[in-house]
């Protein structure tokens, strides 16, 4: 069944996250994806994720694909204006990629290529707006399509964004756009998480929420100091701390398959969407201590 | 205004070296707010330039640089001095710098400034982008603060996720500017606007590049 299908099905679902790598050796990145075959629902392929320069997703969701593993195609608007863009997407189509995640993208100023021209020709909103578009057979500028993509497209939240009423007015604007889905910014309050479900339950779409694992007391705080809309509550530092070093890393998948099996339990959101971010062999064990496995 | 900033002096030494006299055309407007093109700054770099041993012949601080005809004439009675220089620089904006260049057909003109971007002057000193000429303004829907220019990605519907207690994640001294409209919009009692509205992508043909503008109607023969 397709990620749509499941995630329609009321399921509950789990994707997890491939990231590109930087050359042309895909060796490692296709042993992640043979461990997360048969596992996962679906998997995102980012888009030159943090602005590094790596594979482009298109490719790697097509790989991904043959390595029987359904993609979530990420596409920021960083790199490509409306035309490479709206390209793109009918080539990701005709490769078979049905999954669409829009995002603004990182600032270059973030990644390895920091006097590259930032494009930013069009944002997430209109992003998904174009996707719906294309959907529905026309292009941006309005003409016809012989032919049209037929994406299930979702986008991104920060339930943890200060100030958060920004980010609910941009929320509720890409629900108008055609967000089918959401994958969210990594959690860790379950009861704050809990709070912004009763106002995201109010709008037809399916939220997954966002997991990074802890790898330590020291990760927790460089998230809390360095990442926007990411806050790790003070009770879980002192567990991984308690825990000591060298079982620290333990702890915080304990952590969140404990997190993730509340939410599944308690019926709180649709899914979860785990970022190994570099631990993509640990995903089968938090789903299985999680009990999704 | 436009904001401009003084070059580095070994590179104007480097593009100057095999010119050896000169005449200084500054600018009363924003060079001279700027610090960059008043009389201060042109007495200055008279002094700096002879002391590397070149030649001055003159100077003029223009009343407004960038006017081609206005410049012109204001230039007519420096004839002598312009006659002996061997060329032209000045110390204005890029647009300042091409107004000689069509004034002196036949002298090199060589710009002392780099030309920045629009922006205010905040305090003395203390200048601040606010304008990206996109040739569209959005200001009436974004309760007058400009998110193509504050935001260093330009989002028109509201902030991106790298907002980090109300700053940009490009740099913890840029306030998000998607923060400022919100609390701006909020103190007007304009949020459901803000709220309702989804702005277009933006029509770029209207920044195509050479712009040109013709306001005056065209006398009837």
């Amino acid at each position: 069944m397709s990620f749509r299908n499941i995630l329609n099905s009321g399921k509950f679902v789990v994707t997890a996250e491939v990231g590109p790598p930087k050359g042309t050796d895909v060796k490692e990145m296709i042993h992640h994806m043979e461990l997360l075959k048969g596992k996962v629902d679906a998997v995102n392929v980012t888009d030159n994720q943090s602005a590094v320069m790596r594979i482009c997703s298109m490719a790697v969701c097509k790989i991904a694909i043959e390595h029987g593993l359904e993609p979530i195609l990420q596409m920021t608007c960083r790199d490509r204006n409306r035309i490479g863009l709206q390209s793109d997407l009918l080539g990701a189509s005709i490769l078979g990629i049905k999954n669409v995640l829009c995002m603004t993208g990182d600032h270059v100023s973030a990644g390895d290529h920091k006097g590259a021209k930032p494009v930013y020709d069009v944002e997430s909103v209109q992003l998904l707006k174009m996707v719906d578009g294309l959907n529905n057979g026309k292009d941006m500028s309005g003409s016809d399509l012989k032919g049209t993509t037929d994406f299930f497209q979702g986008a991104v939240v920060t339930p943890e964004a200060n100030p958060i009423e920004p980010q609910l007015i941009k929320f509720e604007k890409k629900i108008r756009a055609g967000a089918k889905f959401f994958q969210t910014q990594a959690i860790y309050d379950i009861e704050k998480f809990k709070e912004f479900m009763k106002y995201a339950r109010k709008f037809p779409v399916k939220i997954l929420a966002g997991f990074v694992v802890l790898k330590s007391a020291g990760m927790a705080n460089f998230l809390n100091n360095n990442v926007p809309g990411i806050r790790v509550p003070q009770a879980l530092i002192d567990e991984l701390k308690a825990a000591g070093k060298e079982k620290a890393l333990d702890t915080g998948m304990d952590i969140t398959a404990r997190h993730i099996k509340q939410l599944k339990d308690e019926k709180i959101c649709d899914g979860v969407h785990i970022m190994a971010i570099g631990m993509e062999d640990k995903v089968p064990t938090i789903m299985e201590r999680a009990g999704l496995l | 205004m436009i904001i401009t900033k003084k070059r580095d002096f070994k590179e104007l030494m480097e593009n100057i070296k095999n010119c050896k006299s000169f005449f200084l055309i500054g600018c009363s407007e924003c060079a001279s707010l700027c610090g960059t093109g008043g009389e201060p700054e042109v007495k200055a770099m008279k002094e700096t330039l002879e002391a590397e041993g070149k030649i001055v012949t003159g100077g003029i601080v223009a009343k407004t640089g960038c006017q081609v005809l206005g410049t012109k004439t204001e230039l007519k009675k420096n004839r002598e001095e312009l006659d002996k220089a061997e060329c032209i620089l000045v110390m204005s904006c890029g647009a300042g710098t091409q107004a000689a260049v069509e004034i002196f057909e036949d002298k090199p003109v060589y710009p002392t400034n780099d030309s920045l971007f629009l922006g205010n002057m905040t305090r003395f000193q203390m200048f601040d982008e606010r304008c990206s000429l996109c040739g569209k303004c959005i200001l009436d829907k974004t309760g007058g603060i400009c998110p193509i220019t504050a935001c260093p990605k330009g989002l028109l519907n509201g902030p991106c996720g790298g907002c980090k207690d109300g700053h940009c994640e490009i740099s913890p001294d840029i306030k998000c500017a998607w923060v400022r409209i919100y609390e701006r919009m909020k103190r007007l009692d304009r949020l459901q606007e803000l709220c309702e509205v989804t702005l277009e992508a933006k029509d770029w043909s209207a920044s195509q590049k050479p712009r040109t503008l013709v306001t005056r109607e065209e006398k009837k023969k």
